[in-house]
Order: structure tokens, then sequence, then C-alpha cells
């Protein structure tokens, strides 16, 4: 809040799941600046995605303040409007529709957004050109291979030109190879657009890639380093 | 693509439960539309017994229960009856049946109810009386012992026309003229000579009716009591009305079974209907979690799944009424007896009541399932396995 540049405000965000039995966050803090692109470790179960679902506008926290592009997710009803608006979800399981095309896929966030259906096509072919997948538009995803699967699910996830890509475990169902053109494509992503990149990772050298490492344990931020990627 | 298309496209993801929820829906609809066509077609047949110019009264045997085929009372009723009030004019009419015989092609069908044709014995100047008010071709002569005219389904269904000769009672009679009055049984049926029957048949100077006109300005029901209080344990007497009126009713049973058959269709519909979008929920409870996750509305999600809900039942209402149609006229065709006494109604409400049925149970089936959906907790949504 000192700093109008931070597009992500956490304080003291607490989030209890099963009547607060579960502590998924607990006593939350995190800030980033926009163009950032951080990466979020630590063991399974720590909050590293509930975290990201607070950012993303798909849960409300608890307790504690949370303020994504502006907006006071704490307060703000029908979030909705700011996911399509502000973030771009990429999954560890691509969550493709398996009985559209692979460019049919990249216009579903575009129908909150009055795009007629002319450019929803262009916008979605030009997209997929980006990520090399101008020859497979018409596949349906379950001819892709896993690598193509997420390249689409990227693809998916620019198409309304998020402020905030959020990336949970973009790599975790890939082989490592795979896994590098992955993460190649959303470093390039994060240079050329400026976009805001969170993602969340167990494996070290991917968490290397980002310009700042956070490493969350217990639903609390344990430490935070700027990596030598850093500006 | 349009959002249209998506749910369109969606119905189609699992084939056989899409299916099978089509041909559960489609069968209500089916019996919807083809009960439809038919109570549809039996209510115009009875509109048309109330032909106007038609005698409204028929009198005939006291203690005689419906149509008499035989001679039952005196032809002189027939003139006695036209000296009461309010009468305009009578006609006495024989009704016999007889079977086909050699000249009629041995696999041709046979006309009429129960095998047999129906005849009438009739003076040709009388009837307008049965309703007939036109003969195409030339009508009997009243003392011709060979001439006959043949009612337009009778016609179709022995395959004859005018000039044509038919065997009835060992003899051969000559087709003059054909004639078509609306009411299937009537049309159903062979006209020729009073006398000529009477002495075919035996029955000289018998009738089996007494048809009566009444004067313009006449009360039917008053004329028919003037006639039973004239001839009191002779003579009973039934009006047009009032046969209608028995049909009505029973038109009516068929009308609110038809109702009941709708309403039971409409459940089983909505029940499959239910089933199969709850499962679709279930399934793609991810797919969900996604849809929101890239921003979609809670109204868009209730309104995907509601819209994949009303295309299954429109397409069963479509599947459901061209199977109806083609039945209905399938069956018409194959029975014979029974497709020249009903033409299908084709009436537009018949099928916007089918339609609005299917329309119904889409809304009422995927109303909850799709209420489900908009409601699912994205993170939980994206959690499940
Ligand atoms: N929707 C939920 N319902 C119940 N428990 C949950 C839910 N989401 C997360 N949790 C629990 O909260 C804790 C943190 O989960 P999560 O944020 O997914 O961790 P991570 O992504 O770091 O593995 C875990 O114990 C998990 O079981
Ligand atoms: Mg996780």
């Amino acid at each position: 809040m000192n700093n109008n540049q931070n597009i992500i405000e956490i304080k003291d965000l607490k989030k209890g799941y099963d009547n607060g039995k579960i502590k998924a966050l607990n006593g939350m803090n995190l800030e980033v600046k926009k163009g950032e692109f951080i990466s979020i470790m630590g063991p399974s179960g720590s909050g590293k995605s509930s975290l990201l679902n607070m950012i993303g506008g798909l849960d409300i926290a608890d307790e504690g303040t949370i303020k994504v592009a502006g907006i006071d997710m704490m307060t703000t009803k029908n979030l909705n409007k700011f996911r399509s608006k502000e973030i771009g979800f990429v999954f560890q399981m691509h969550n493709l529709i398996p009985n559209l095309s692979v460019v049919e896929n990249v216009e579903i966030p575009m129908y909150e957004t009055n795009t007629s259906s002319k450019d929803m096509r262009k916008r979605a072919l030009d997209l997929l050109k980006s990520v090399n997948l101008g020859d497979k538009i018409d596949q349906k995803p379950t001819k892709l291979s896993g690598g193509e699967r997420q390249r689409v699910a990227i693809a998916r996830a620019l198409v309304n030109n998020p402020s905030i890509i959020l990336a949970d475990e973009p790599t975790g169902s890939l082989d490592s190879k795979t896994g590098e053109v992955i993460l190649d494509l959303l470093k390039d992503l994060h240079k050329k657009e400026n976009v805001t990149l969170v993602m969340v990772t167990h494996e070290p050298y991917v968490g290397n890639m980002a310009e700042r490492i956070i490493t969350v344990l217990d639903g609390k931020c344990l430490t935070d380093n700027k990596t030598t990627n850093s500006k | 693509m349009s959002f249209l298309s998506l749910v369109v496209k969606n119905p189609f993801r699992n084939k056989t439960r899409s299916s099978l929820a089509i041909v559960g829906i489609a069968i209500g609809i089916m019996v919807i539309v083809a009960l439809g066509m038919i109570t549809g077609g039996l209510e115009n047949s009875t509109q048309s017994t109330l032909k106007a110019g038609a005698a409204e009264i028929t009198v005939s045997q006291a203690g005689s229960t419906g149509i008499e085929s035989i001679g039952s009372i005196n032809q002189t009723y027939a003139t006695d009856i036209l000296s009461l009030s309010g009468v305009k004019s009578t006609a006495g009419i024989l009704r016999a049946s007889n079977t086909t015989t050699a000249t009629t092609s041995p696999n041709s069908t046979q006309g009429g109810f129960g095998g047999g044709l129906s005849i009438t014995g009739i003076d040709s100047d009388k009837l307008s009386l049965m309703g007939v008010d036109s003969v195409n071709g030339t009508t009997f002569t009243n003392d011709s012992t060979n001439q006959v005219i043949i009612g337009k389904t009778e016609a179709q269904s022995l395959n004859k026309t005018v000039g044509d000769t038919i065997n009835l009672y060992g003899q051969n009679f000559t087709i003059t003229g054909t004639f078509e009055t609306g009411n299937f049984m009537t049309d159903n049926g062979i006209m020729m000579p009073l006398s000529t029957l009477q002495d075919l048949t035996t029955n000289q100077n018998k009738v089996s009716d007494v048809l009566v006109k009444v004067t313009d300005n006449a009360n039917v029901t008053t004329v028919s009591n003037t006639i039973t209080n004239a001839y009191p344990n002779q003579l009973t007497t039934s009006t047009a009305a009032d046969s209608a009126n028995r049909i009505n009713q029973g038109l009516g049973f068929i009308s609110t079974a038809s109702w009941a058959i709708s309403l039971l269709a409409i459940f089983i519909g909505a029940v499959g209907v239910i089933n199969t979008m709850v499962m679709t929920v279930y399934e793609r409870t991810r797919e969900i979690g996604v849809l929101k996750a890239v921003g979609w509305k809670n109204s868009r999600i209730l309104g995907m799944i509601l819209g994949e809900s009303i295309v299954l039942t429109l397409i069963a209402f479509v599947v459901g009424t061209v199977i109806a149609v083609v039945g209905v006229e399938v069956l018409l065709t194959l029975v014979p007896s029974v497709g020249n006494a009903i033409t299908p109604s084709f009436s537009i409400y018949i099928f916007l009541r089918a339609f609005g049925i299917a329309l119904l149970v889409g809304v009422i089936g995927g109303l909850y399932p799709a209420y489900r959906a908009s409601r699912l907790s994205p993170t939980e949504a994206l959690r499940y396995e």
C-alpha cells in the first residue's frame, strides 16, 4: 500500500477450510510489483494453491487484506469480471474442453467480453500462432501431446490480455524437456508483454527462472529472495 | 464459435446418454402428437355429422338400440309423421349390409364396418336428408333395379368409379354416381332406391328409420318430443345433436386421457433430463471450475446447462413428431377400415402443444442441474478429481 506500483498487496491473510480445522493460509504477507516474475515454492499442502486462488479471486479469504490490480478482494462482489479482465490462469492439468477444437478452447474466455465471433477467432488464431500451434488449430485436445495442450492453455490464459498470469505448477505434469519449452514460453511472454507472472512450483530449477523466489510453509511466507534474474 | 453453437454442440459429447434421454422424451412427444392427430381427426368428423341440410331427427322402433339394419317399422310412418307440426320433410330409409361378392377382385379390401358393405335404401329425391347434397355423375332413378351411388371412401377402398359394376345380393349394379357428405359412416356406404333394397331383402313396405327434417323455425327437441308423444311405445327418436354430444363426451374422455398421458410424459421426460444433466454437470465439475476461473458469470454457466437440456428436448420434439406423423399415416394406410374412418388432424395447435411440452420438459429438467452448476465453488470444482 505504500508503493502504488504494487499490483498485488497481501497483508496478514488467513483462510481456513473445514470449519477452520485446516489453516491453508495463516498470516500470509506478500507484495508483487507490476511486471514482476515471481515463483512460489514450498512443500505440498503449504498453501501455495490457496494463495493463488485468493489472488485470482476464485475464493475469498477469512481475514486480512488483499488488493489485486487496485481491487479490494475482500469486499468486491462478482469477481468474475475481475477474473475475466485481469487474470489468466494456467493450471497443472491443462483442463481443456475435450469436444472443442484447440481454437474454440482458446475462445472460451472471450464470451464475457462482447467480442464478435469473427474477432474472437482472429485473436485466438494469433495467439495460437505465437505459441507455435498455428498448424493444430482444428485438432481436438485429445490428439495433442501434453506440452501442446499446456501451450493451448497458455494461449487461453492470455486471450483477454490479463495483467497477471497465475500459473499453478504449469510444468508439473510434463517431462523436463517439454517443461522447459513451456517455461521459455512463459518467460518470453513476461518479457514481451510485461505481464506479471506468479508461478507456483516445487522444482528448484523451475523456481530459479523467476526474478524472485518466495518460499511458503504452513500458510506463511518463509523467505523472500531476489534471484540473479532480478532487474 | 458463438455461445449458441457451444450449447448446441455440448449434448453430443456423451452420445449414448444423450440419445437415451432423447428417446425417452421422444416417446412421450410421439404419444402426445399421435393422440392429438387422431382425436383431432375424430373431432373434425363429429363436427361434420352436424351438417346443415341433413335430417335433424332419426325415428326408429321404440326399444331399439342405435341403428337397425333391417326393416323394423312400417314405411307409412314416414307419411304419418309428415303431418305433425314442425316437420318439414321425412324419408323412410332401409339399412342393410352385404358382403362383396365375385365381381370385386378377391384381394381387394372390404369396405364398411364388420367387413360388410353398408347399403342404404332411400328415394332419390330424399338424398339431402342423408346429407348428400350433390352427386358426382347422376343419381339412381327410383324405379331402377340396377343402379347405385357410392360414397367416396367406399369407392376408394373398393377401387370403383362411375360406370363400374358392383355385385350386390348376387345381382350386378351400375354405379351411376359418387357422393361425399363428410360423415365417415355415410361416405363409407352405398345407396340405392328404397323399393329395390326392400325387394332384395324382402322387407316390402318396411323401413329401418324415418329421417325427419324440421321446419326452419322449429325447435328440434320440441319436434322430437311431438313425435314420441304421438306414437308412444312405438317410436323412439334420436337427434343429430344427441349423437354428436355422445361422441363429444367420448372424445372429451380421450382428450382428458391424452392430457394425463402428456403430464406423465412430462414427468418421466423431466426425470430423465434431470438425471442426464446432473450426470453431465457431475462429470464436468472441473471444466465448470475452469469456466469460472476464466471469468464466466454464474448466469452464463446456468444458461449453458439449461440450454443443453433444452437442446435435448427439442431434438426429442423433432424425432417424436416425425415418428408420430409417419406412424399415424402408416397405421391408417395399413388398416383401411380405420383409415377410412379417420382423417388425422394436422392442426398447428397439436404441434405447438408438443413443442411447448418439450420446451417445458427442457426447462424443468435443466433448471436444477444448471442451478447446481452455477453455484459450484470454483476452487472445489478445480480440486475435483
Ligand atoms: N477447498 C478446500 N477444501 C478443503 N481443504 C482445502 C481446500 N483447498 C485447500 N485445502 C487444504 O488446505 C491446505 C493447503 O492446500 P493448498 O493450498 O492446495 O496447498 P499446496 O498447493 O501448497 O499443495 C491443504 O491441507 C489442503 O488440503
Ligand atoms: Mg497446489
